[in-house]
């Protein structure tokens, strides 16, 4: 049984802490194991901490307890956490915040190669074009800025630049979130091919169970802090354990099980 | 049959444009009686919501409204403000999707419903407050009592959006349009505001337009289903009919693109190709051609399409299907 | 089925550009200024510098447009040179308090833990500084000089810009998009100059319109009090000290050089105020898009 990609054991928060206020823990022992070539859901609604898990797994946030591993290593100074970020990659939520909106897309894009010296100069705009394609954009969209775009593209160009580094791993907070229903089809489509293709590990969260459903191979269900429950996807849907998850999936929507035939 | 409460019969909502008007909403039409649904499915660029806020006549004053838009028989269009503020509220009220929209930041939430319930309705205080707790409890909120003090920055998003609603509520509306409501609500707060929804119109008779992008819950607020695209109705029947037997290349695409309890990735969602249209950009012809996989070669382009019925109350506006019926869907 | 609206002209450069009318009127007004100024060499009718006890204090007339001053120099060749210099003074002054206010209040949003709290102090004390008296206490240890001049003037100038930096850094660093720098494993010297700097390109060219106009004044005020620019060299504070004790028999002397500062200071405040407007449209404008 080889070592999870990524984990986070045992992580505590509490944002309480630090004023010495009362103890408000977004985290409770949650523990969190990504193994090679999955794609792990973590879904629960607003106040569960899952962002707050995946902001502390690419090291964005500090846990008040418990410890992040990548490959059995813990991951303790900043020196390791920049070797973690050479190939664990997030990708946030809102497309219009995540990128820099006086940045060119172009530049925005060959930055990460820049930095970590993948490549000279000469050779980056033409890595640039292939990601810009790889995701479905057209090369001409890197003169670009961000405010030119639709929501859908930048979002397909938030997950070029976590693809520049060609990291092991992805994590994406709620990625197709905002978006409407047709676009956000196309930023799953491309997401599947991707994983595919790269053969990316990726924590998947998202609120919504119907997309999660589609998309992960197992998943973890937090409920204010905690795991309630945790398994294959496909367990989880058709034999929940859990009587949240079980009110989650009764909430959903669903076309072909209309509940309320009282009023037409 | 009840006289219908609301009337919209070819609305056109333009915007002047710099070689001519740009129409972000054309042709719209229904009539909703006491206790109906009408539900509006559409993504962005579809006018959803502005032909929402011209019901109320809070369209951004740049647009142009034509076309005939009656409550209880009288015309809204171009009705002045001092004759919609009664309207407002009392008769109409809506519910946005970003609360902060609908919420005064600097008073609490008891003075905010209270001065609605006050404005509406000669009572005490008390009476007022009593009322407040009622509403704000009726939306969902846990300890209403509580909540009375309460600034809205006080509160997380979902608690918002439930005063927003019960501001809604307050002054006892006969239509009440939610406009993607509850798109930013946990799953299981949306579904206890869509049966709010549902019971006011079974006990109260309060007509409801619910617009949503979600046809999963479209499905569950129930009513009558339009589906817009680029500002124009393309489809329009009863929401279980129309789902079970979707006609228009437009509302199958947004079936099969949309995730469900049971699709994996084994079975690949099939996203619409393209992008949505700017709104108004459209011009002449069939609006969804762009992106149609079945498009019937020099007419899409030049003609918009009639209705065509599919089934009683189910009508698609299609040149595919009213030349080929259901053999040419994609 | 025709149409019954005209279309619609296309629009012009200025309002393509978003120039309001107050920007336009500040432009043209400095342009004209600076011009006049910089071609003091070429227009000027007399040597500001020469003095001529044949027409002392002399109103204006067909000879001397402006009148003469107490040694019978020109005023009008003195007012075009001293323009020069004050416009000079003051530019170097200006650019020298912005870059040291962005620097500082870059480091104020993204230097060390330690470096925040001496910033905002240092920015808080000069703010509640009076510089006046700061002057008269350098200049009666050293000798007032033009050199002297321009670092007083960035002394009392920085912190206006580090406040303004510090608020544009302060409120980026809470989104996104530097977080996602960071990750991508962007150092916080890149994040602060290449990611975040360009947000504040907007405030800052605001900034120095305004900052420019007070520097303006701010020259003039310590010329003419003796603190400034030196005798013979001329610079229209200076020309005001000339002819302080004339005021109601030798109007000219001192109503001419202030309605120079006065013009210049109305030029960039109408500049500055109509570029913030602007961003102000321009930022709706994206918004509503």
């Amino acid at each position: 049984m080889s070592l999870p990609v990524i984990e986070a054991v045992g992580i505590d928060k509490d944002f309480g802490a630090r004023r010495g206020g009362a103890a408000h823990l977004a985290l409770k022992g949650v523990t969190c194991r990504l193994h090679e070539g999955e794609i792990l859901g973590l879904v629960g609604e607003s106040g569960s901490g899952k962002t707050t898990l995946s902001r502390i797994m690419i090291g964005i946030e500090e846990p008040t307890a418990g410890e992040v591993r990548s490959d059995g290593r813990v991951i303790r100074t900043r020196a390791d956490w920049r070797a973690l970020r050479r190939h664990v990659q997030y990708v946030f939520q809102d497309p219009s915040t995540a990128l820099c909106p006086t940045m060119r897309i172009g530049a925005a894009l060959a930055e990460p190669l820049a930095i970590h010296a993948i490549c000279p100069a000469a050779a980056r705009p033409a890595r640039v074009a292939r990601m810009l394609e790889m995701v479905g954009l057209h090369p001409d969209l890197a003169r670009r800025l961000p405010a030119q775009l639709s929501g859908g593209q930048r979002q397909r160009v938030n997950l070029a630049r976590a693809l520049m580094l060609e990291p092991r791993v992805l994590i994406c907070d709620e990625i197709v979130s905002g978006l409407d229903v047709s676009v956000q089809a196309q930023v799953l489509a491309l997401l599947v091919d991707l994983q595919r293709k790269l053969g990316l590990s990726i924590i998947f969260i998202s609120h919504d169970l119907r997309v999660i459903r589609y998309l992960c191979d197992r998943i973890q269900v937090m409920l204010l802090g905690e795991v309630v429950e945790e398994g294959p996807a496909a367990r989880i849907f058709d034999a929940p354990d859990h009587a949240y998850t079980r009110a989650l999936l009764a909430a959903i929507p669903d076309r072909n099980r209309p509940r309320h035939a009282d009023v037409a | 049959m009840t006289a219908p409460l609301l009337e919209m019969r070819d609305l056109s909502i333009s915007f002047a444009g710099r070689d001519g008007p740009l129409h972000a909403v054309d042709g719209a039409g229904f009539t909703l009686g006491a206790g109906e649904c009408l539900v509006i499915a559409g993504e962005s660029g579809s006018g959803k919501s502005l032909l929402c806020r011209s019901i109320l006549g809070i369209q951004p004053e740049t647009a142009t409204v034509s076309g005939h838009l009656a409550w209880k028989g009288q015309s809204l269009i171009g009705l002045d403000a001092a004759r919609f503020r009664p309207l407002r509220g009392a008769a109409m009220a809506m519910i946005f999707q970003d609360p902060t929209a609908a919420l005064n930041p600097l008073l609490t939430v008891g003075r905010q419903i209270g001065d609605v319930v006050r404005t509406h309705r000669r009572c005490t205080r008390e009476e007022a407050r009593a009322r407040t707790i009622e509403v704000l409890g009726l939306a969902g909120l846990p300890e209403p009592e509580h909540r009375l003090s309460n600034y809205p920055s006080e509160l997380s998003g979902g608690m918002r959006q439930r005063v927003a609603i019960a501001l809604a509520l307050s002054a006892g509306p006969e239509l009440i349009i939610a406009d993607e409501a509850t798109t930013n609500l946990d799953v299981s707060i949306q579904a206890h505001v869509v049966a709010l929804l549902r019971r006011l119109r079974r006990d109260l008779g309060v007509a409801l337009i619910f617009v949503t992008h979600d046809l999963d819950l479209a499905a569950e607020v129930g009513g009558n289903l339009m589906v817009m695209y680029a500002g124009q109705p393309v489809e329009t029947g009863e929401v279980g009919t129309v789902l079970a037997d979707p006609i228009h290349p437009y509302t199958r695409g947004l079936l099969q693109s949309a995730p469900t309890l049971r699709s994996t990735r084994d079975t690949p969602l099939r996203p619409i190709p393209g992008q949505a249209p700017k709104p108004g950009s459209v011009g002449a012809g069939a609006p969804f051609r762009e992106r149609c996989t079945v498009v019937v070669d020099g007419v899409c382009a030049l003609r918009r399409p009639d209705w065509t019925e599919a089934g009683p109350g189910h009508l698609v506006a299609c040149h595919r299907f009213a030349r080929d019926g259901r053999r040419g869907l994609p | 089925m025709t149409s019954t609206v005209a279309a619609p002209t296309r629009p012009g450069f200025l309002q393509r550009h978003e120039i309001g009318p107050a920007l336009a009127a500040g432009v043209v007004l400095l342009a004209v200024i600076v011009t006049a100024a910089l071609a003091a060499p070429v227009i000027a009718p007399a040597d500001p510098n020469l003095p001529n006890l044949m027409v002392v204090r002399k109103p204006p007339s067909a000879e001397h447009w402006f009148g003469t001053d107490p040694v019978g120099r020109d005023l009008l060749s003195r007012i075009l040179w001293g323009g020069q210099v004050s416009l000079v003074v003051a530019g170097v002054g200006m650019v020298g308090s912005l870059v040291i206010g962005t620097v500082m209040g870059m480091l104020r949003g993204f230097g060390p833990e330690w470096l925040r709290p001496v910033v905002d102090r240092a920015i808080d004390i000069q703010l509640a500084f009076p510089y006046v008296l700061l002057g008269i206490a350098i200049t009666s240890a050293v000798r007032p000089s033009i050199p002297v001049l321009i670092v007083l003037m960035i002394l009392a100038g920085w912190a206006g810009a580090a406040r303004v930096v510090r608020a544009i850094a302060l409120q980026e660093r809470a989104k996104d998009y530097v977080k996602a720098a960071e990750i991508i494993g962007a150092s916080r010297l890149r994040i602060a100059a290449f990611h975040v700097f360009p947000s504040t390109w907007p405030s800052l060219m605001v900034l120095a319109a305004m900052q420019m106009a007070a520097m303006i004044v701010f020259e003039a005020t310590l010329s003419f009090l003796g603190m400034g620019v030196q005798p013979p060299t001329a610079s229209w504070g200076g020309i005001m000290l000339d002819g302080k004790n004339y005021i109601s028999s030798a109007w000219w002397l001192t109503l001419l050089p202030g309605l120079a500062i006065m013009l210049t200071s109305l030029s960039l405040v109408l500049i500055g105020d109509g570029l913030e407007a602007r961003s102000e449209r321009l930022r709706s404008r994206e918004a509503a898009a």
